[in-house]
């Protein structure tokens, strides 16, 4: 063991000295700060943006004056997605999910005004943010530093002296991969000890709860990623007949696997697994409550049944005998039905996307970009199940603000008639105000076990890597 | 001369076939670049179909308000079809009209905003603004991936095939120990790397110039020469600049692996590190606030439905602001609520286009913010002009969207002079039927699209030029 941390100390002093690796890791850090502050701004204009348009919705909604219920219920009210503290860390998919939602009687409608429309092709290149530069910057500064750490040894001839003074090959090894995770972790660990920091700053009204817990996540994930490609960098440059040989390796594998398969994996997903357009989409829902799914039967054939129901259950003949208003009943029927047909076409689609996901999620295996690009925005709480856990609380709201609407309307109005009945600011007031909180990073995680599997199997076969080497070729 | 080019490159074909990772790396982008085609093509494929499907939707719908009215209505249903296709005061909010941004012949090459931005609509006389912020379905993680499109392969890949063919031209000859023998030979150092240069500019330009007619042939809809000459300009400027850029680098004479890095990090700061910078500052300098805008998407209705001088109130106040239909509140009383809603929209329309402008105005600033430093970056830029040429560009969209609001004026007062006149539809009507037609400012953007390329061609050039005098300057 202390000839390890001898040869890491020696790489160190080494590393030490050069004033490029300095520069570098000067504009590393640089990058990584800019895109902080950028995130940082974004973030703040984003939450006042939103904060000041939800007052202002919760103002219309309980001011709307007196009215039916049911024209309430289609003045509706809306919600905008708040942005989590920690995408100002990873944006992940902020910019192309839509960020705000029209809560409407008898329509689940779809977010609208995804941040990209009206951005210009030049958004396509990505943005800055201090995770872009962890997951493909930071890897690009380690092949720089790590490619010919063994080559030159070999080249130089102080290979030969180190074995020949019984050091073994492994001890070498390990001493390397010390030291340079070392220089990672200089990098990493402030940075995320000011990630939190900044975080605890902002702490009115926050999505997410648990942000120290996955801000030690985000470290633990970035600094496993940084171990493994340093691990792999350093084997390759062991394994490599020439300095250039092992750079062109590593050149290629940083392309592939950080460039060319993310785009691919999504692109293959959509070919494999394609989607219906909105239009035809739309249809099938209008069609299946129209004409009921499973034999349901048509909507007329479900509304006279319910009637036919309500009449004998009540014992009475005639509607307006009923103790309720009948046309409350039917509606939050109707719109039961059409929950249970919306759910049915949303599981679908969604499982559509999982699918096309999932290609990402196994390639994971083959580049461990992919593993920590997904758990990344997981645990900035800006991937695509966090946004779904929006979605589907916004749409849970709706239901209930709905079901309240139609539940006065049966309980207070009387049958046949309409504009004769009208609700007042008693009845918006018991609709409570939308306010989003995230699940926790647990649940966040176990969507991912695909990912923490491949990142696992990576650290585990860099650790493998690094204890087989006794003997060495070509010193 | 001709002999020692022809010498020279033989050697150099040679030892390319011999260099197995140069070969494996240059199939693999010919393979990503079929693949890209193909990719594209089903896209666009799927959009056409799309086009189509709407288009027929539309014909059937109007088809049958035609024939509505060459036979007496024996049902209900006919009786129903046959008031949709005669009276405005239902006509104006049932019939649907489709504005459609077919794509370009080559759009397929350069998906641009094809993937975000609606390419169809559906309109009626409704509200406008209500029918347009309506997007498509799409997986956010393969619209944050981004198309592997062929200009994907053009802009990203492309640059890596040609360091990994460049990068070695000098210090590996010197390395080998090849160099003081290059040195002695009567033609000069310089003019041998050029030369090299020169074989590896034909073959990786050759390899874009063949996919990228593979790709016009494929798209199969009519050949538009001006886009593929545009197109391959732009391909050659921009392949241009990562030769010359190559060459400024092996100009400095370091050694092989130091200029494989310096051209890997250069390539990060083209293609990733500017313009992410420069998209989240534009974001950050430029707030987009779209929340404004959710409020038009509400379902309004007039206040009470029975309370007939409301909705007189609405109507004058609407024909107070329209001249033309100057002489219509004499007919007040007829059709009054079919008038109102009419009435209650367009005002309602007029009521936000400012919040609309306002919107739109902070994107145009922002994207003009970004387009400031669009030059200096050659790989956007080129991306741009890709997009700009095959219509898929943001431009292209903003178009279609102020061609989308003469279309709905037309629609509205098709309807509109008829409703408030009192006026039924005839048959005859039907020939006059509004269209939707998109006005794209042509010259605007062929100048743009040429100031783009100038750009470009003066970038290689001056380039080109460092890496002269670096080259020559290193040798004394």
């Amino acid at each position: 063991m202390g000839t390890v941390f001898l040869m890491a100390s020696k790489e160190i002093k080494n590393m030490a000295r050069q004033r490029t690796l300095w520069t570098l890791l000067g504009v590393v850090i640089g990058l990584m700060l800019l895109g902080l502050y950028t995130g940082h701004q974004v973030y703040r204009q984003q939450k006042l943006m939103v904060d000041r348009a939800s007052d202002q919705k919760r103002t219309e909604w309980l001011e709307q004056g007196e009215k039916h219920p049911h024209i309430a219920a289609h003045y509706g009210t809306y919600v905008f997605k708040p942005k989590t503290i920690l995408s100002l860390f990873d944006h992940g998919l902020d910019t192309y999910t839509g960020t705000s939602v029209y809560l409407e009687a008898h329509y689940p409608h779809e977010f609208m005004f995804r941040p990209v429309q009206g951005y210009g092709g030049a958004i396509r290149f990505g943005e800055l943010t201090a995770a872009l530069v962890l997951q493909l910057l930071l890897p690009l500064l380690i092949i720089f530093i790590t490619f010919q750490s063994f080559t030159k040894e070999r080249e130089t001839g102080t290979l030969r002296l180190l074995i020949s003074q019984g050091v073994s090959v492994r001890s070498i090894l390990m001493g390397k991969v010390v030291a340079f995770t070392l220089v990672g972790f200089i990098v990493l660990t402030p940075f995320f000890i000011g990630l939190y920091l900044l975080s605890g700053e902002e702490s009115e009204n926050q999505v997410i709860t648990d942000v120290g817990l996955r801000t030690v996540l985000l470290f633990g994930i970035y600094a496993l990623y940084l171990f493994v490609f340093t691990g792999f960098s350093v084997w390759v440059s062991l394994k490599s007949s020439s300095a250039r040989n092992a750079l062109l390796t590593l050149l290629t594998f940083w392309m592939v696997t950080g460039v060319i398969i993310p785009k691919t994996a999504a692109n293959f997903g959509e070919t494999l697994y394609p989607l219906p357009s909105m239009k035809a989409f739309k249809e099938g829902i209008h069609s299946d409550i129209a004409n009921g799914m499973d034999g349901a039967g048509s909507r007329l054939e479900r509304e006279a049944r319910l009637k036919e129901d309500y009449l004998a259950h009540y014992g009475v003949t005639s509607l307006d005998q009923l103790p309720l208003n009948f046309e409350g009943v039917r509606m939050q029927e109707g719109e039961e039905y059409s929950n249970k047909v919306y759910d049915a076409h949303n599981d679908k689609l969604y499982a559509r996307f999982e699918e096309q996901n999932r290609i990402g999620s196994l390639l994971a295996f083959v580049a461990p970009y992919m593993a920590v690009r997904n758990l990344s925005m997981a645990m900035a709480g800006t991937d695509w199940y966090s946004f779904n856990d929006f979605t589907a609380k916004t749409e849970t709201y709706r239901r209930n603000l709905i079901r309240t609407m139609n539940r006065d309307m049966a309980e207070n109005s009387r049958y046949g008639e309409f504009f004769e009945y009208k609700a007042d600011e008693k009845l918006w007031e018991s609709i409570e105000d939308f306010r989003y909180v995230s699940f926790t990073a647990q649940r966040a995680l176990s969507f991912y076990r695909a990912e923490l599997l491949a990142l696992t199997l990576w650290v585990l076969w860099i650790l493998f890597l690094m204890t087989i080497p006794r003997k060495i070729k070509n010193l | 001369m001709i002999q020692t080019l022809k010498i020279l490159w033989r050697f150099e074909a040679i030892s390319m076939f011999r260099n197995s990772f140069q070969m494996l790396l240059f199939a693999s982008i010919l393979l990503l670049g079929l693949y890209a085609i193909y990719y594209g093509n089903a896209i666009i494929q799927v959009q056409r179909q799309t086009i189509e499907a709407v288009g027929e939707i539309e014909r059937d719908e109007f088809n049958e308000y035609r024939r509505s009215f060459e036979m007496t209505p024996s049902s209900t249903k006919e009786e129903q079809v046959l008031q949709i296709a005669s009276d405005p005061a239902y006509a104006w909010h049932r019939h649907g009209y489709h504005a459609i941004l077919p794509p370009h012949a080559y759009a397929a090459l350069a998906l641009g905003q094809r993937d975000v931005e609606p390419y169809y609509y559906k309109l009626t006389g409704m509200s406008l603004y209500y029918q347009l912020f309506e997007g498509e379905l799409a997986n956010p993680l393969k619209l944050y991936a981004g198309n592997f499109d062929l200009s994907f392969v053009l802009i990203y890949l492309f640059p890596l095939l040609v360091i990994a063919f460049t990068y070695g031209l000098y210090a590996e000859e010197k390395e080998n120990g090849v160099l003081p023998l290059l040195n002695i030979q009567p033609i000069g150092l310089n003019k041998i790397i050029l030369v090299r240069f020169g074989f590896y500019f034909l073959l990786i330009t050759g390899l874009g110039i063949l996919l990228s007619l593979i790709g016009f042939m494929v798209s199969g809809i009519g050949l538009d020469g001006l886009a593929a000459v545009l197109w391959s300009a732009t391909l050659l400027c921009y392949l241009g600049f990562w030769f010359a850029l190559m060459y400024a680098l092996v100009a400095l004479k370091r050694n092989s692996s130091l200029t494989a890095i310096s051209a890997a990090a250069l390539w990060l700061f083209f293609l990733i590190v500017f313009p992410a910078v420069l998209n989240s500052y534009a974001t950050a300098s430029h707030p987009v606030d779209s929340t404004v805008l959710t409020e038009i998407t509400r379902r309004k209705s007039l206040e009470n439905e029975e309370d007939l001088e409301e909705a007189k109130t609405v109507v004058l106040e609407y024909l107070e602001t329209q001249k033309v239909y100057q002489g219509a509140d004499s007919l007040l009383d007829q059709n009054t609520l079919a008038k109102a809603y009419a009435a209650f929209t367009a005002l309602n329309d007029a009521h936000y286009r400012e919040e609309v402008t306002e919107y739109q105005e902070q994107i145009r600033l922002r994207e003009a913010w970004i387009s400031n430093f669009r030059w200096i970056n050659p790989a956007v830029n080129a991306q741009g002009v890709f997009n700009e040429v095959v219509e898929t560009d943001l431009g292209t969209f903003q178009s279609f969207h102020r061609s989308i609001e003469n279309f709905h004026r037309n629609i509205t007062h098709f309807y509109f002079s008829r409703l408030f006149f009192g006026h039924a539809i005839a048959a005859g009507d039907y020939g006059d039927l509004p269209t939707f037609e998109l006005s794209v400012d042509r010259g605007t953007r062929m100048n743009n699209i040429m100031k783009r390329l100038l750009e470009l061609f003066l970038g290689v050039i001056l380039i080109m030029g460092a890496g002269l005098l670096l080259f020559n300057r290193k040798l004394t």
